[in-house]
């Protein structure tokens, strides 16, 4: 009945019914695109065929100096680290990242990682394995369980099962572990649930440090039956056109226990006019053990003084002292130094752990190394405005240093190391003719995201565009799972 | 055969140019949602091919 009057129709009017279906049909269909009405969808990039019609959802790697496209089938990534942002025509809560790649480092990298950037201003990645050779070689070699969301590694046989462990942690007393935690468990993506106590603690004598600090900075501080009183005393140098907003965030563990936050009108950006702030961050009847104070400021920003209630603090991971005054000296317990020079009037030679190291090229990272067996390792600086990073703890004066976090499975992680039990939320990569695929989930909810992209790192601690050798990791595809809200949920929730 | 092809490359051309301005809409409404997918190069092409076609057919 229908096909006669369909043949009734003009050729020229079925053929623009025909093309404006097409057209809607498209229409709809990028619409649909960019909606993402169920929340799921997936974006790859094969870089081997690298074929595509569109520009693409996962953008190129950059720096192009840390990057050889030369040399492969795939990018090879030569230099630490590297970045890639995802664009996405829509937010997503959750993230499953699987990268193919080869990998052709040697043991002094033996990890990835990959992360996304969680805060762009102390620029903080959250970073997940990807591959950790140290641990792969003792999965092999040592008695292995895997359950309750993380993996446990044991020497010998101690313990039957990785709940009689937790127990026996929980209460401090693990089974061949008489020096002590830090001398025989070593921890990697997992925070085990264990109190850190100093023994013969002594009280507190108030503190000031008055060695002005650059950009965000994290430490720890130890007290027991004490008031914690901090006082910052900040100074935004206006030297840039952005807003310096002040965060400070005391917490512990995972659990954030008191923030301070200050905005910033930025009535004179760029003038150079230095503007003052105090913050004052104060917690009465807090349990004794460690506690984290995180600052969190642009690098436009200086920490010109800290006057705290308790003496314990060190500074985490990284300091970038600018007095602009003569010979400084600090402690740190962690036996490498990463020193990056800023300012050409900062290059020097430096003296860690009794040792001379050249500092002699500005905006490069210099890596130092020492074997010294004591606990606290000096470094004497002939002039500040140098950005000393490690994997452990910095303080001004050895009796201010202490380091409550438990060994890591990193990059100097020795598998000939004493440690009797390894704790760790990591999966081996599959490996199939050398080509290693490996995933890594993030959690994308309050992720900072610009002009609809997501940043991602992916970062091999160690590796250098500058030593010579032909170390590399070959990237041949990324495939990103995105996770979110479906538009039912968007539009009732 | 040759009035059927300029018919033909005529109305393809008006519904390659009709998509590439929507196409350039949704893209100015939302960045990269149809350059992500699509090089619009390629329909702008398409759309000079069939309307040369067209004027030469005519």
């Amino acid at each position: 009945m229908l096909k006669p009057f369909l043949r009734k129709w003009p050729f020229l009017f079925k053929f623009r019914l025909f093309l404006g279906l097409i057209f809607f049909i498209l229409i709809l269909f990028f619409l649909y695109l960019k909606v993402i009405p169920f929340g799921n969808i997936t974006y790859s990039r094969d870089y081997v065929l690298d074929l595509r019609s569109g520009k693409g959802f996962i953008y190129g790697f950059t720096p192009s100096e840390r990057i050889d496209l030369k040399s492969g089938d795939g990018p090879r990534m030569i230099g630490d680290p590297i970045y890639f942002s995802l664009f996405t025509p829509r937010t997503f809560d959750k993230a499953k990242l699987t990268i193919t790649y080869r990998d052709n480092l040697g043991l002094d990298t033996s990890v990835i990682e990959s992360g996304v950037l969680a805060d762009n201003i102390v620029w903080r990645y959250e970073l997940k394995p990807i591959d950790n050779k140290a641990l792969d070689y003792l999965m092999l070699r040592w008695h292995k369980s895997e359950g309750n969301g993380y993996l446990f590694l044991q020497r010998n046989e101690d313990y039957s099962s990785p709940a009689e462990w937790e127990k026996d942690l929980a209460q401090g007393e693990l089974k061949a572990c008489a020096d002590g935690l830090e001398k025989c468990l070593a921890v990697y993506n997992f925070s085990p649930n264990y109190n850190y106590q100093i023994t013969n603690y002594q009280p507190s004598v108030p503190l000031v440090l008055d060695k002005p600090l650059r950009g965000s900075h994290q430490f720890f501080v130890y007290l027991k039956n004490e008031t914690l009183h901090l006082e910052f005393s900040l100074v935004d140098l206006n030297q840039d056109l952005k807003p310096a907003p002040i965060d400070i965030i005391l917490s512990s563990g995972d659990k954030i226990i008191t923030r301070q936050a200050l905005a910033d009108a930025n009535p004179q950006p760029g003038s150079g006019k230095t503007e003052e702030k105090r913050v004052i961050l104060e917690q009465k009847d807090l349990p004794a053990g460690v506690y984290k104070v995180e600052v969190k400021i642009t690098n436009d920003m200086v920490i010109k003084k800290i006057v705290s209630s308790v003496d314990h603090l060190s500074f985490i991971n990284k300091v970038w002292p600018v007095s602009n005054e003569g010979p400084l000296t600090i402690y740190t317990d962690a036996n490498y130094l990463q020193a990056k020079a800023l300012n050409p009037a900062s290059l020097q030679t430096l003296k860690f752990a009794g040792r001379d190291f050249k500092l002699d090229e500005a905006y490069k990272q210099f890596y130092f190394k020492t074997d010294s067996l004591a606990k606290d390792k000096e470094i004497k600086l002939v002039k500040d405005d140098i950005v000393l990073e490690n994997n452990g703890v910095f303080a001004w004066s050895s009796s201010s240093l202490f380091n409550p976090t438990l060994p890591k499975v990193d990059r100097f992680f020795s598998v000939n190391n004493k440690f009797n039990y390894i704790i760790a939320d990591y999966k081996k990569p599959i490996e199939e003719e050398g080509v290693k695929t490996a995933t890594a989930e993030f959690n994308l909810k309050g992720i900072y995201r610009e002009n609809g992209k997501y940043s991602f790192i992916i970062s091999v601690p160690g590796l250098k565009t500058e030593d010579g050798t032909d170390d590399n990791l070959e990237i041949y595809k990324i495939k990103i799972e995105l996770e979110g809200r479906t538009l039912w949920q968007k539009i009732w929730h | 055969m040759a009035k059927n092809l300029a018919l033909i490359s005529r109305e393809l051309f008006y519904f390659s140019s009709a998509l590439l301005l929507a196409f350039i809409i949704l893209e100015i409404i939302w960045p990269n949602i149809i350059l992500s997918y699509l090089n619009l190069n390629y329909l702008f092409v398409f759309a000079v091919l069939t309307g040369s076609i067209y004027l030469i057919k005519k």
